[in-house]
């Protein structure tokens, strides 16, 4: 936040004479003014760019019998022109059943009438309700351009799989204000910038942002995200303040951490300034930088798969990315895009889809062996965000936001092969922003929650009594 | 103190106090060399897409407090103003002048009408992000953030930001001024589920996308 002017002041000599003063001071006036001439400069005009930009939520999970309708938006404008009307673009949908084959080619329609998802296809019921799913990408074009979604195309499609026959779980009404207590706190901090302080971002027309994500080691140690200073905050297990600050030379802004397994910090930059150039730095425990790789599209969280490498999540398509290879060095976006998958791979061998859909969220879990079972939540309360879907001793935690106009709270829910077996309702307190998903860890059968109120910044566990 | 010393340390003194005082004025001059102030079009109709598409259009642009005016080149060209601090003539809307100038509203609270402000046309508009969240002026209103769809907005009282998209997990592709650290762009947020937003549409879309 800071610019360069309060760097110039901190460089002061206070010793200076009078003399030396009056001799520099013109010199140094006159280089401010050619500095900022020189910067004016930067905005002399330069030309406008055309829009295109297309979206389309993917059906991640078909139920039996439902109608599969793909849509799609395009966004598009002649550079300089101003966008009063609908764009004119037109594409298809390459689709088939299962994960190989040749793909087969559906026109999309306009539907002048909807406010969204104005180009639409029906999938037919042979390939949206096959066996394994179905696999599809889309070519859309318009008068700036064409873009393919997802941007893998062909090598790496879309996928919806079928929900199958799930495990139904009815949540009803939620009932707010019975929040769980903590099992215990295992970090906090106050906002600041001194030692064992956490930083908060804040501007006049700004929510406060303050620790922007956080991650557990195995032994219990508690990593914050400290991006307002830079740097990586510690809580070995059984101490309250942080023991130990690692400077991180990252921008901040929303980032998300995971922590790999030797101690490997990475850090995923929401923005750095540039156009499409989100980046993933990534640092050793000693916050020595050890590599960055330009991320493909748009991505909100970075987790680590299941042979240690870190993946990143695209949205809105969905998928998993691949940032590095196995040996550890960064992919190029491209070879990113190829590798993309729907399913999250876990740590503990299992892939996870995951799909909010109206009051339902829909998840999907297969184990290492390939055997596949998924759940069918519903609930009276409008669904927000799912934070997390995970495994714990055989069981998927899955904890996800309800709310109203006037209330939230998370609820974590215990899924076994017959249904519910635990819920907890947890306080949302998110008085600071961070990372949009990535408030909660899972380590064995604790759950971690990043927690903020105007004093400061904590850690909660709480013991989900998984066995 | 021998001269040579004396004279760096003079020239580096003037130089601070120089530097300093374009904090108050930065320096890049974006709103008084590119923008200006003519009226708005008067236009029959708004439509969510035009609003989007308009939107997408100041990706990558700046932020300004206060501010309003920004160029379609896909750069920030007043990165690192400081934060908080109107008269830095810098390029980019905040959050609720970006969010008036997209949906396409009237300078007067009053008048529900629809208007055509041009990227390079330096306004703010009336209102606050407290002001959108409680449905302030003709053009506004409040709604559940259940129902919300494109370019409605979740609002709180020190931030706006309007729907792109919704997530797969349910949070939403967002986009908004976040900040001079930012600028404006497409983002994952989840307003949606925080108690501190509130749902806010600007009325009177055409339901029909017109030929």
């Amino acid at each position: 936040m800071d610019g360069p002017h309060r760097v110039h002041r901190d460089r002061v000599d206070r010793r200076a004479g009078a003399a030396g003063i009056g001799s520099g001071a013109p010199a140094g006036i006159l280089t401010v003014i050619l500095a900022g001439t020189a910067v004016a400069h930067r905005v002399a005009p330069s030309p406008p760019i055309p829009v295109l930009e297309a979206t389309h939520l993917p059906p991640l999970l078909t139920a039996a019998g439902e109608r599969v309708e793909l849509r799609y938006d395009v966004f598009c404008a002649e550079a300089g022109a101003e966008p009063d009307g609908p764009c004119r673009a037109s594409g298809s949908v390459f689709v088939r059943p299962g994960t190989t084959g040749p793909f087969r080619r559906l026109a999309l329609r306009e539907e002048r009438g909807a406010s969204e998802g104005r180009f639409a296809t029906l999938v037919p019921d042979s390939i949206a309700h096959a066996e394994s799913g179905f696999t599809y990408y889309a070519v859309l074009e318009a008068a700036t351009g064409t873009i393919t979604l997802p941007d893998g195309g062909a090598a790496a499609p879309q996928r919806s799989l079928p929900l199958g026959t799930p495990v139904r779980v009815a949540l009803g009404a939620h009932e707010f204000g019975r929040t769980a207590r903590a099992s215990e706190r295992v970090a906090e901090a106050a906002w600041g910038s001194g030692p064992g302080e956490a930083g908060l971002e804040q501007g006049r027309n700004l929510t406060p942002i303050g620790g922007a994500s956080f991650d557990v080691s195995g032994d219990g140690t508690v990593h914050v995200l400290d991006e307002a200073n830079r740097r990586v905050l510690r809580w070995r297990r059984g101490s309250r303040s942080a023991d130990a600050a690692v400077p991180l030379a990252i921008n901040g802004t929303l980032a998300d951490m995971a922590l790999g397994a030797d101690g490997t910090i990475h850090v995923l930059e929401t923005t750095d300034g540039g156009r499409e150039t989100q980046l993933l730095r990534t640092f050793d425990a000693s916050g020595a930088a050890r590599g960055v790789a330009t991320i493909a599209g748009r991505a909100s969280q970075v987790r680590i798969g299941a042979d240690g490498a870190p993946l990143t999540l695209q949205q809105p398509s969905g998928q998993w990315m691949r940032a590095a290879a196995q040996d550890g060095r960064a992919l190029a976006p491209a070879a990113q895009s190829r590798r993309a998958t729907a399913a999250r791979p876990l740590a503990s061998g299992h892939e996870v889809v995951v799909l909010r859909k109206g009051p339902e969220i829909r998840v999907s879990l297969s184990g290492p062996a390939g055997a596949r079972r998924s759940w069918l939540i519903t609930s009276a309360t409008p669904v927000a965000e799912v934070q997390l879907a995970e495994v714990s001793a055989g069981r998927l935690v899955v904890v996800a936001r309800l709310y109203t106009d006037t209330e939230d709270e998370f609820v974590t829910l215990t899924l076994g092969p017959d249904g519910l077996e635990r819920k907890l309702a947890l306080d949302s307190a998110d008085w600071a922003e961070t990372a949009p998903l990535s408030r909660f860890r899972l380590r064995g059968s604790s759950l971690y929650q990043l927690g903020s109120t105007p004093a400061g910044l904590f850690v909660d566990r709480f013991d989900l009594e998984v066995s | 103190m021998s001269a040579p010393r004396s004279f760096v340390a003079g020239l580096v003194a003037a130089f601070a106090l120089a530097a300093a005082g374009t904090a108050g004025a930065y320096h890049t001059n974006f709103v008084a060399s590119r923008c200006n102030s003519n009226p708005p079009t008067a236009i029959s109709h708004i439509t969510r897409d035009a609003s989007t598409t308009a939107a997408l259009r100041a990706r990558w642009e700046g932020y300004q407090w206060a501010g309003g005016c920004w160029n379609d080149n896909d750069v920030d060209d007043s990165p690192g103003d400081p934060p908080g601090v109107a008269g830095t003539g810098g390029e980019g809307g905040d959050c609720s002048g970006f969010t008036f100038k997209v949906w396409r509203e009237s300078a007067s609270t009053s008048d529900g009408g629809y208007y055509e402000w041009h990227p390079l046309r330096f306004v703010h508009g009336p209102y606050t992000a407290a002001d959108f969240k409680a449905g302030v002026g003709a053009p506004n209103a409040t709604m559940s953030k259940a129902d919300t769809s494109r370019m409605d907005a979740l609002a709180s009282t020190d931030h706006i930001g309007m729907i792109y998209a919704r997530n797969a997990d349910g949070s939403d592709l967002i986009i908004e001024a976040k900040g001079e650290a930012y600028g404006t762009n497409l983002w994952t947020r989840t307003y949606r589920g925080s108690s501190s937003y509130g749902g806010v549409r600007r009325l009177g879309w055409a339901s029909v996308q017109p030929n």
